[in-house]
């Protein structure tokens, strides 16, 4: 069978409620998105994007979806209007299965000049006591000039099989601010799928920090355009996995306009027999001169079994740009494991002591204090609950 | 007491230890001095459980225990402490948080609670002023971005932290001038107590000149060809080893 067609009958059979209460521009593009999904299928690891994740196996079980009831409140035109377009569903067969689906669309929005000083926390805790897949959509819009950060926690609190598919379009307007924190901190038996579609505007500032605490397979696609002059992005990642765990990060940062800057900067630590994949692109447009790019992916493999796939990509076709990028992929420092030990400290500390190192690089970027020290803290409680962390069993 | 008989000692298949005979008293303090490749830095990985070296025969008692069945900590946490000679950077580990976790570590193996965060704190302090250490340095990455001079001082700084019982200082003063050697070994005499033994391993004169070692041995070969009292040192200053080495 071919796994798209059970969530394109499944489309079929209940549009009617899954319409009902649901805003007028969502509606409006099922259609195209389940043509969409029927034509593409689900990528298979030869297309390009998704070489590193077994997408059809993560679709093909057969999950409940809930069907929300509740009614959307009317919402200004000129702001969901925007809704679908950086998510395009032709190109995308997840993007399409989550336009076709998706019921409810958490809006973000900050008027022209609006600061916002507390950030934006949205949190989906998953609870189902059956197999759930969730659709889920967001949409970020920072008028010129606006400040705003979002907080996406994910977690789940059953032990249960979870699908989660979201996809999340960010508008960042002339000179506006946008912090986006993507924190997965999910388990073993939790699939997700997160597209993130964002734009930047001349003079504006996106940054994008995916941390994934703990997952089962996790994909998150972050596609960003700098279409004006002076437009700034900042990615960031930062992935611990251990098990049978897998999480891929593909990025693509599109230059478009002259005079824009992009940082990136992912760090993984793979221990086990988990699976790690890293696939980054910066497109370089003729038209956009006097680009400053770097790209940055290391990474920590502490097992033979573990495995890291890094792909840093750039590709350049300007002739007045500054750009870097590489990756790099090793183990831990065992001149500094025996310093360690030699004062004292036992070889499961020091490792830990390490780990939480080498991922302290992606923390020392977030500016949001109480943000940071708390995932310093999950960081750690990650680490020292590692199956090979002898430390805490011992207690 | 320190006590290596018949020590023999491999890395990567090569026999570097032939044979070490040493004994070393409580509050001694012994120089081991030869020329490069001698098995100097050899002996003091040995003793501290690097797990390059191999030891294929022989015997190291410490204070009545088998120092060769225990890891590095355990070692660590019997007292025995090494000043590296390249001590090495730990980029995202603070000294604060280093120190804690060796110091807490050591007391949790002799069975005391961690130390609250003020008492740790003006511990620091103190024994940081003896090597005149800056307190910028503490909140720095371990050794990252510290001059060589800074290096040593830390060396002994976490000496004084940990209060081992045997210290073995790996040419400590390698790499320094005159006034940072004066710091380190100076500090160094002020931070030791009187049970405190040391093997001093040295190129040079000049460290001995502050540290007075009780007993100097010089190490040919993987053997140690000679033992005096502290005139040897000045012997070898002068005549330097040929003269001690073995007839072929």
């Amino acid at each position: 069978m071919n796994p798209t067609s059970q969530y394109i009958d499944f489309f079929r059979s209940e549009r009617q409620r899954i319409e009902a209460g649901s805003l007028a521009v969502m509606n409006a593009q099922r259609e195209a998105a389940a043509e969409a999904l029927q034509r593409l299928g689900f990528p298979t690891q030869k297309v390009e994007r998704y070489k590193y994740t077994d997408v059809a196996a993560a679709f093909a079980p057969n999950y409940g979806i809930s069907l929300a009831a509740a009614s959307a409140p009317q919402l200004e035109e000129a702001l969901i209007s925007r809704y679908g377009t950086l998510a395009r569903v032709e190109d995308d067969a997840i993007t399409a299965l989550n336009t076709m689906l998706a019921q409810e669309l958490i809006v973000v929005h900050a008027a022209a000049g609006e600061h916002r000083e507390h950030p934006v926390q949205i949190t989906n805790t998953l609870r189902a006591t059956a197999p759930l897949m969730q659709n889920r959509r967001l949409l970020i819009i920072a008028e010129a000039g606006a400040d705003v950060q979002v907080i996406l926690g994910d977690r789940a609190e059953a032990q249960q099989d979870f699908l989660t598919t979201q996809v999340t379009e960010v508008f960042v307007g002339e000179g506006a601010r946008v912090a986006l924190y993507d924190i997965e901190d999910t388990h073993d038996r939790c699939h997700r799928f997160h597209q993130v579609f964002a734009q930047v505007a001349a003079g504006g500032h996106l940054t994008h920090t995916a941390f994934t605490l703990a997952s089962g397979v996790s994909r998150n696609q972050t596609d960003v355009q700098l279409v004006g002059e002076g437009a700034d992005v900042q990615l960031l990642g930062c992935a611990i996995l251990n098990g049978q765990q897998h999480v891929d990060n593909n990025t693509l940062i599109d230059h478009r306009a002259p005079g824009c800057t992009s940082r990136e900067l992912y760090k993984y630590v793979v221990d086990q027999q988990a699976t790690g994949a890293f696939a980054g692109r910066v497109l370089v447009r003729q038209e956009a001169q006097q680009t400053d790019s770097v790209e940055r992916n290391a990474n920590l493999v502490c097992t033979d079994q573990a495995r890291m796939w890094t792909q840093p990509m750039l590709e350049i076709y300007a002739d007045d740009v500054k750009c870097s990028h590489g990756s790099t992929v090793g183990q831990l420092n065992e001149a500094a494991l025996f310093y360690m030990r030699q004062r004292g400290i036992s070889e499961s500390e020091a490792r830990m002591l390490l780990k939480q190192a080498f991922a302290s690089e992606v923390l020392s970027e977030i500016p949001l204090e109480a943000l940071r020290q708390r995932l310093q803290m999950q960081v750690e409680k990650r680490f020292r609950s590692c199956d090979d962390c002898k430390l805490c069993k011992k207690e | 007491m320190l006590e290596i008989k018949n020590l023999h000692a491999t890395v990567g298949g090569k026999e570097i230890l032939k044979g070490i005979d040493l004994v070393v008293r409580d509050g001694e303090i012994h120089a081991l001095m030869g020329l490069n490749g001698a098995g100097k830095s050899t002996l003091s990985n040995v003793l501290v459980g690097h797990p390059a070296y191999t030891v294929t025969e022989g015997s190291v008692i410490f204070n009545g225990k088998d120092l060769l069945a225990m890891s590095p900590d355990e070692r660590s946490h019997e007292g025995l402490f090494l000043s590296f000679q390249q001590p090495v950077e730990i980029p995202g580990v603070s000294m604060v948080n280093f120190m804690r976790a060796a110091l807490n570590a050591k007391r949790k193996y002799q069975g005391l609670e961690p130390m609250d965060a003020g008492a740790f704190l003006k511990l620091m302090r103190e024994k940081r002023k003896f090597v005149e250490l800056d307190n910028k340095l503490m909140n720095r990455s371990v050794n990252e971005g510290f001059s060589g001079g800074e290096r040593k001082r830390n060396e002994i700084f976490q000496m004084a932290m940990l209060e081992p019982t045997m210290c073995i200082l790996d040419e400590t003063d390698s790499g320094l001038d005159v006034d940072a050697l004066r710091i380190v070994a100076e500090g160094f005499n002020k931070l030791r107590k009187a049970d405190t033994s040391a093997i001093v391993i040295t190129h040079y004169q000049r460290l001995l000149d502050y540290l007075k070692p009780d007993v100097v041995h010089v190490l040919i070969d993987g053997r140690i060809v000679k033992t005096g009292g502290p005139e040897l040192a000045g012997e070898i200053e002068e005549r330097g080893f040929d003269w001690l080495k073995p007839e072929s």
